[in-house]
């Protein structure tokens, strides 16, 4: 039997989970997250 | 001269004024006329619905902005639209009644244009038992995010003497619409709950009427991940299970009890769940404007759609799901029978769902209604503002088109609030409303559409808290600021 309360739910790693708030990770994501934000914007206005 | 009144001061309204204000020459008017005197940055009321804000940091006062850059203000609420005048006076003008003023007292507030972004009416009233004034928290105010923290905050201390609390948020009727507001606000509680060292003693169940997690009145998104074309429910689904949170879809809450919540599903279940705190936000309505022609002929049914939002340059007529297309959705705004008419923001009507529409075996409709706010919402104000102004210097038919099924918008989330260890989805989509037949299979572009959760995210959104307040205060450089 199965531990997990909802098996057929898709879960992060350890790994996702770790580099969402790991630091140098997140500062690179910030620059490219704005980047793409940036160019929905010029793209809609 | 011409004198251009904005009914609303929300984000569309207030954007509208102020783009038109910066267009137009000292010698045209712009007035704005409101019931609320101050403006409430609605994104960051799920933050007051958890005791991180105070209301103040989330509202500021209207009238010294406007006075400041010449914007005529009215304190009060519109209630009537006489886009011919009347028999003794052809100037096409608007009834207002002024907010603390005489009871009965109404003022008249002429125009040559007219925009409309009176926003929603919260009809708590659809579901007994609904609202602040019920046995429910909501964050559609910052009033109302005030209570649900003061609420909150009994909880976690029940929760610290043992307690254990059910918390159950979501929506509050089959037809309700901002889901993406609920499923911050519930992420930020759990957060929340961690902070506070009480998580062990909470329950936490999602409560939503979309089909499937994840479908934020949008009809759901995709994303490219790893090789493959992801539906939004995954990352929904699979970010509840880590945090924990329960859920029910495809849901219509019925009635709410103290600490009971009556509800049915699609399937034809009706059942009842505990809650000991319930943040379920309300479906909405337009606010109920009149409109009259010059003779004093009830004209509203011309310019409504029986739920009180102002029709537009959208296809209205009714089809099936399978026929819905992306051009059915405006691009002007303009009303189809006065040309100096406008509505924007929520006040629009919108042709149809995005979501699939569905109906339980008792009748009730079980299915989000489209958002119309944040980006979008400032984005259609502008364009309507340009058009006006446009217009007003000779431009025969609106110059400015804002159809949400051709402009994408970017949204950031918050999943927790902290500098160091919280998160956020940040999240782009293109187009809002998709477009089945340019952007096959899927509806929207996929290169443009993508979402992923982290502290990024979070930095993200206390930014754009800072910079849209900034910019709705209109401070030096505001109008440079996208929207």
């Amino acid at each position: 039997m199965s531990g997990l309360k909802h098996p057929y739910v898709t879960s992060p790693t350890r790994w996702t989970v770790f580099l969402r708030t790991f630091l140098p990770w997140q500062l690179w994501r910030f620059v490219r997250i704005n980047l793409k934000m940036i160019g929905i914007i010029r793209r809609s206005h | 001269m011409s004198r251009v009144v904005v009914l609303g001061a929300g984000v569309s309204g207030h954007t509208a004024a102020a783009f038109a204000r910066k267009w137009l020459g000292r010698s045209d008017t712009v007035t704005v006329v409101s019931p609320k005197d101050y403006y409430n940055w609605i994104p960051s009321n799920i933050w007051v619905g958890v005791g991180l804000m105070r209301p103040e940091q989330v509202t500021f006062p209207l009238k010294p902005v406007y006075q400041r850059h010449g914007i005529e203000f009215v304190h009060g609420a519109a209630r009537a639209i006489h886009p011919e005048g009347s028999s003794d006076d052809p100037t096409p003008h608007v009834i207002v009644t002024p907010t603390g003023g005489a009871s009965g007292a109404t003022v008249k507030v002429p125009y040559d244009y007219l925009i409309n972004a009176t926003g929603p009416r919260l009809r708590f009233d659809r579901t007994p038992g609904l609202g602040p004034e019920g046995h429910s928290h909501s964050v559609c105010t910052e009033d109302h995010a005030a209570g649900a923290a003061r609420a909150l905050a009994e909880s976690v201390e029940r929760m610290k003497r043992g307690e254990r609390q059910q918390f159950v948020v979501g929506v509050g009727h089959g037809t309700c619409t901002c889901e993406g507001a609920a499923f911050e606000y519930i992420v930020n509680l759990e957060f929340e709950l961690r902070s506070r060292g009480v998580r062990d003693k909470a329950d936490i169940l999602w409560l939503t009427n979309e089909y499937e997690l994840g479908d934020f009145g949008m009809g759901g998104m995709h994303f490219e991940v790893g090789g493959y074309v992801t539906p939004s429910s995954v990352f929904n689904a699979s970010l509840f299970a880590e945090r924990g949170i329960e859920w029910v879809t495809r849901a219509h809450v019925r009635q709410v009890d103290p600490g009971l919540i009556h509800y049915e599903t699609l399937d034809g279940a009706v059942r009842e769940q505990r809650a000991d705190f319930a943040m379920l936000l309300p479906p909405f309505s337009g606010v109920g404007l009149k409109a009259f022609d010059r003779n004093g002929g009830d004209i509203t049914a011309s310019l409504f759609q029986p739920n009180e939002f102002m029709k537009v340059d959208a296809d209205y007529r009714p089809k099936p799901y399978e026929d819905w297309r992306a051009g059915d959705w405006p691009r002007t705004y303009q009303s189809p029978v006065y040309r100096n008419l406008f509505a924007v923001g929520i006040a629009f009507a919108p042709p149809h769902a995005i979501s699939r529409p569905f109906t339980s075996p008792s009748g009730a409709a079980i299915a989000p209604a489209p958002p119309r706010t944040g980006m979008p919402s400032a984005m259609i104000g502008k364009a309507v503002a340009r058009s006006v102004v446009d217009m007003i210097r000779g431009a025969e038919a609106p110059t400015r088109t804002a159809s949400m099924a051709e402009m994408g918008a970017a949204c950031v989330a918050s999943a927790g609030a902290n500098p160091l260890t919280g998160t956020a989805a940040s999240m782009t989509v293109f187009p809002i409303v998709p477009d089945f037949d340019r952007y096959a299979p899927y509806g929207r572009d996929l290169k443009r559409t993508f979402g992923e959760i982290g502290l990024a995210g979070h930095w993200i959104k206390i930014i754009l808290h800072h910079l849209f307040l900034y910019k709705a205060r209109l401070r030096p450089g505001w109008s440079l600021i996208p929207e």
